[in-house]
């Protein structure tokens, strides 16, 4: 992994709950969904560790942002599916907010023009 | 099907203690790794291979369980006031004004309303039937206002669930509003076929929005509820039940003073026995939630 890449990891990881959040604004999704979205959309160059996940889904649920539940599959293991609740989607658009108010500040103090985007 | 996959699980989760919280987790990875197998497979490896890669991927589980289990007990300092203080969140001005504003429109709405249909105004009953929508109007507007409304111990709820029990409160309110003029006589009674539509869908849509509610409390609130001792019911199970038992037979007794009033001495007593009961119940709660212990 280059330096490039674990800046981005970093950076990454540390909104895991938001994008959790945002994953499952869209709907119910179990673990492995949830870890193929992250990766599809990061086009598979990050990912973010399955036990980060695993751990990120634990938090979220003790502070009540999301709810889990069985599914009824009978072959292969259920599935656990996890929801997210109105408290998850107030958190959520808090830290949107949050985000694109941060990334216009550090846009501006690094230089970044709107051009190269 | 690949079976590998249940192997190399109970494997990884061999030598740990198989805590409800362990074995939760490990049916969870169970059926993730199995989706990530096929996935593989999918792609073109073969079935044993799928299976140790996709368990490889996952790491240690002895760090999975560590990693999930950790946050659970921290102990908490500050009392319940001393959270609340810190996450208190004011009333945004904007808001107080509404309410004002909504509560206002909604008792001119029904004093309108009531003075037309007692005769008192003489107002035509379209004009009647229009202060009460304005008041139900404004009810519901105070009532989704509040819910989309950050509090201390509350997220806003989002616009369009807010938007419904809006929606709900109007019908409910605009329902009792044609049952007003219904029972002041200014309305013919078949009027109440407005007001019995307009409950129901109300009833109908509250029950829906109730059952399909998710949580809304803050984190800290949640905290702090679970750090709370259990009450007495809690500890006792046995002692709820008797107050249960207890509240069953004051409400039996209460009703049957009710029949007896009511063609006794008259229907205007009946409260009176309602009351009673009431209090009857509160003072049985009292003596039995918050009883002094006994020393054993």
């Amino acid at each position: 992994m280059t330096q490039d890449d674990a800046f981005a990891a970093d950076l990454l990881r540390g909104h895991t709950d938001t994008i959790v959040l945002g994953v499952l604004r869209r709907g119910d999704a179990y673990g492995f969904e949830i870890y193929k979205a992250i990766r599809d959309a990061t086009g598979g160059d990050h990912e973010i560790k399955e036990a980060t996940l695993y751990a990120t889904y634990r938090r979220l649920e003790k502070d009540g942002l999301v709810e889990s539940y069985w599914g009824d599959e009978s072959q292969g293991g259920r599935r656990k599916y996890y929801r997210i609740t109105d408290a998850g989607r107030a958190v959520f658009r808090g830290n949107v907010a949050a985000w694109t108010a941060t990334r216009r500040i550090i846009d501006s103090l690094l230089d970044v023009k709107e051009s190269q985007q | 099907m690949n079976t590998d996959i249940h192997r190399l699980l109970d494997e990884a989760f061999q030598g740990i203690e198989m805590t409800p919280d362990a074995q939760d987790l490990k049916e969870e990875v169970r059926a993730n790794l199995v989706a990530r197998a096929d996935e593989l497979e999918a792609a073109g490896v073969p079935p044993t291979e799928a299976a140790h890669r996709a368990i490889a991927e996952l790491g240690d589980v002895r760090a999975l369980l560590d990693a999930t289990t950790d946050a659970a007990p921290r102990p908490h300092a500050d009392g319940y006031a001393a959270l609340q203080q810190r996450h208190r969140v004011r009333p945004k001005p904007g808001f107080v004004v509404r309410a004002v504003v909504w509560s206002i429109a909604a008792v001119i709405g029904i004093t309108l309303g009531i003075l037309g249909a007692a005769g008192v105004w003489p107002i035509p009953l379209g004009a009647q039937i229009g202060a009460f929508g304005f008041a139900a109007t404004a009810l519901g507007l105070l009532v989704g206002d509040s819910l989309s409304q950050e509090t201390t111990t509350n997220h806003p709820m989002p616009q369009n669930r807010a938007a419904g029990y809006f929606l709900a409160t109007l019908l409910g309110a605009y329902g009792l509003g044609f049952v007003a003029l219904v029972a002041l006589g200014s309305m013919p009674v078949w009027g109440v076929v407005f007001a019995a539509l307009g409950i129901i869908a109300s009833i109908i849509l509250f029950a829906f929005l109730g059952a399909s509610q998710t949580n809304r409390h803050k984190a800290w609130t949640r905290q702090a509820h679970t750090s709370e001792p259990p009450n007495r019911f809690e500890r006792e199970p046995e002692t709820a039940a008797r107050f249960g038992i207890y509240s069953a037979v004051i409400w039996l007794v209460t009703f049957a003073v009710i029949a007896v009033l009511v063609f006794t001495v008259g229907w205007w007593w009946a409260p009176v026995a309602f009351v009673g009961g009431f209090a009857v119940m509160m003072l049985v709660l009292a003596r039995m939630l918050f009883s002094p212990e006994k020393k054993s």
